[in-house]
């Protein structure tokens, strides 16, 4: 390491409002920083922009055994295929669909488990409790998939062998479209609720418990406390989720869904990832996937920046 | 239960017993996998196992030390988690503490370059162009460079770092210290809670990684830990077959034991550092959601 060889840069306060005159001299005091900066910003230059470039290939007819250089242009002709495919109408409303199902449970639930969560008195058992319902977050979609398929297997899952014991017959949950979207949004409630409690109880806990005290005074029972103390103190935590998730509406979880779905429930669960990794990477139509997946950049993009000016709007803090 | 209400006591009861058979149901998939996962693979096809293990054989397991798609996929789970969350934390540590500093020339267009990353991305297909260029397809790079470094963990850092006080960089400045010898002497060795929470995010992230080996790994021998599962999972008996299980087990073990086993062995190394990364990754978590 260098670090003892190389020579104190000047830094004292004093000094450095003394010398904040030229560009180059304020470069020069702070090398180190940018040396130091560099390696992250390069990887972040050459994964995250780099990739952007190849967006170009949305707008031609890209065959991967010529250069980039050499590709043929052909303008819009990818979206408008994209627009007027009958795959697009379903695909855009699967993305959206899901997830504003999975975003009303995911936003209403860990709300009330938090409420609950907060009036356990006894401390080690709320701390096993917090442990065992975050646990799930950490589990991989793999294996919770795998979880999930061995206990709704039609032929010797658990859930259709007690089905079956009270008479009824088996059902292929995982291949029937009237079952598979509330599968998708039962089991990511099931594995993500609990994470989500994380900040509601941080902001709960800063509640003074005095609140409590003289709404226990004036006769308040545990409902009419949550609902006249808490639930205000929290609010400005939750409005901020809410919006910053209304801004995430694009993501239905293509994990999830690419490993628990089959052709038999494209229907119902193919969104715009899904469908952007099939005709994209296994059918290599790359130009026209690329400019599927570019829609829903643009899409996501527009609602982010609009919701951090609401939320800034609104007076709170946005994400920038 | 002294001073409560009847309203109160009630609510108290019923409480406890919601969060009793939350957690039971919580635990119930998993304490299942385990029971199934020692229980005699035969007896459970006739369905009698609920709570306790029928019959009991470790056959399972040592089947999955014995299956070579199982072992090579830790290998290379194991090199790229390891890989990835020394380079990761080390070099998000270092940006975002470069980008801390107010003073920085050009530390605004630095900062909003790697916010930009969170609002727009390449997309899937040019990030699949992108490696296959590079030539990195079927090589650990692939796995371990594209995710390493996240605007997401940079953020965490750098409110970590700014909440750091000014005093202590100023004071081994006029020692004599240079920007390199305060982020190495002072500042990390502060910033061990910050460390271990963004490094288990990376850790995480890379061990529960299966879709890099879906796009960037065409053999087999560079699948990730979960890719191999994946494959076992939603495969038949052929495909097990087929993955290398030792003849002399095939009549004792069937794919759902089997399948149970693998499950619970590649989740292990999570559960055995979670309760200690536990408040980390809490306090972590808040770090990230709060930070303005």
């Amino acid at each position: 390491m260098t670090i003892e060889a190389s020579k104190p840069n000047i830094g004292l306060s004093g000094q450095e409002k003394a010398a904040k005159g030229t560009f180059m001299k304020d470069v020069i005091r702070d090398k180190y920083l940018y040396l130091l900066l560099l390696p992250g910003m390069l990887l972040i230059l050459l994964f995250r922009y780099v990739p952007m470039y190849g967006i170009i290939i949305a707008f031609q007819d890209f065959n991967i055994f010529q250069g980039m250089n050499d590709q043929e242009w052909v303008g819009f002709a990818q979206f408008s295929r994209l627009f007027h495919s009958p795959d697009f109408i379903e695909i855009l409303r699967n993305t959206i669909l899901i997830s504003v199902y999975k975003l009303l449970c995911a936003f209403t639930i860990p709300v009330i488990l938090s409420l609950l969560l907060n009036e356990l008195r006894h401390v080690a058992f709320k701390r096993v409790t917090q442990s065992i319902i975050y646990l799930p977050h950490f589990i991989s979609w793999v294996i919770f998939s795998g979880i999930l398929i061995s206990f709704l297997n039609p032929v010797d899952g658990m859930v259709n062998a007690i089905i079956e014991m009270f008479g009824g017959k088996p059902i292929d949950f995982l291949g029937d479209t009237r079952y598979f979207r509330s599968i998708l949004v039962i089991s990511d409630s099931y594995k993500e609720v609990g994470w989500g409690t994380i900040i509601y109880l941080a902001a709960i806990s800063g509640v003074s418990p005095e609140l409590y005290e003289s709404a226990r005074m004036d006769g308040a029972n545990k409902a009419r406390q949550m609902w006249h103390v808490t639930l205000p103190a929290i609010r400005p935590v939750i409005i901020i989720l809410l919006i910053l998730s209304l801004a995430n509406i694009l993501e239905a979880g293509f994990q999830q869904i690419y490993l628990l779905y089959s052709p038999l429930v494209y229907d119902v669960s193919d969104i715009i990832d899904t469908y952007v990794y099939r005709v994209g990477i296994q059918d290599a139509n790359y130009s026209y996937a690329t400019a599927a997946g570019l829609f829903k950049s643009v899409v996501a993009m527009v609602l982010i920046v609009s919701v951090n000016k609401i939320v800034k709007k609104a007076g709170q803090d946005g994400l920038w | 239960m002294v001073g409560m209400t009847r309203g109160e006591k009630l609510f108290t009861v019923l409480n406890y017993g919601f969060f009793i058979i939350l957690i039971a149901v919580m635990i119930y998939p998993f304490w299942y996998m385990v029971m199934a996962s020692v229980s005699d693979s035969s007896l459970i096809a006739k369905g009698g196992l609920f709570l306790v293990p029928v019959g009991f054989s470790v056959d399972s397991y040592k089947a999955v030390f014995q299956n070579v798609s199982i072992l090579s996929g830790f290998k290379v789970t194991i090199i790229s988690t390891v890989a990835a969350t020394l380079i990761g934390t080390f070099f998000t540590a270092t940006t975002a503490y470069a980008i801390s500093k107010k003073r920085l020339r050009g530390q605004r267009v630095f900062s909003f370059l790697i916010l930009f990353t969170m609002l727009f991305s390449g997309g899937l297909i040019p990030n699949y162009l992108l490696i296959k260029q590079l030539h990195l397809i079927d090589s650990y790079w692939a796995l371990i460079l594209p995710g390493a470094v996240g605007a997401w963990n940079i953020f965490v850092m750098q409110s970590f770092f700014k909440g750091l006080p000014e005093e202590l960089e100023e004071a081994a400045k006029i020692d004599g210290a240079n920007d390199l010898t305060v982020f190495f002497r002072i500042v990390l060795p502060l910033s061990k809670a910050v460390l271990a929470t963004v490094s288990l995010f990376i850790a995480v992230w890379f061990w529960n990684d299966f879709f890099s080996s879906v796009i960037y790994m065409s053999s087999k021998e560079m699948w990730q830990l979960q890719m191999v599962l994946k494959d076992l999972i939603s495969n038949t008996s052929a495909a097990v077959q087929q993955a290398g299980i030792d003849i002399s087990y095939q009549g004792e073990i069937n794919e759902f034991t089997l399948k149970m086993a693998s499950i619970i062995v590649s989740s292990l190394p999570i559960l055995i550092v979670y309760p200690f990364l536990q408040k980390h990754f809490v306090k972590g978590a808040l770090i990230g959601s709060v930070k303005g």
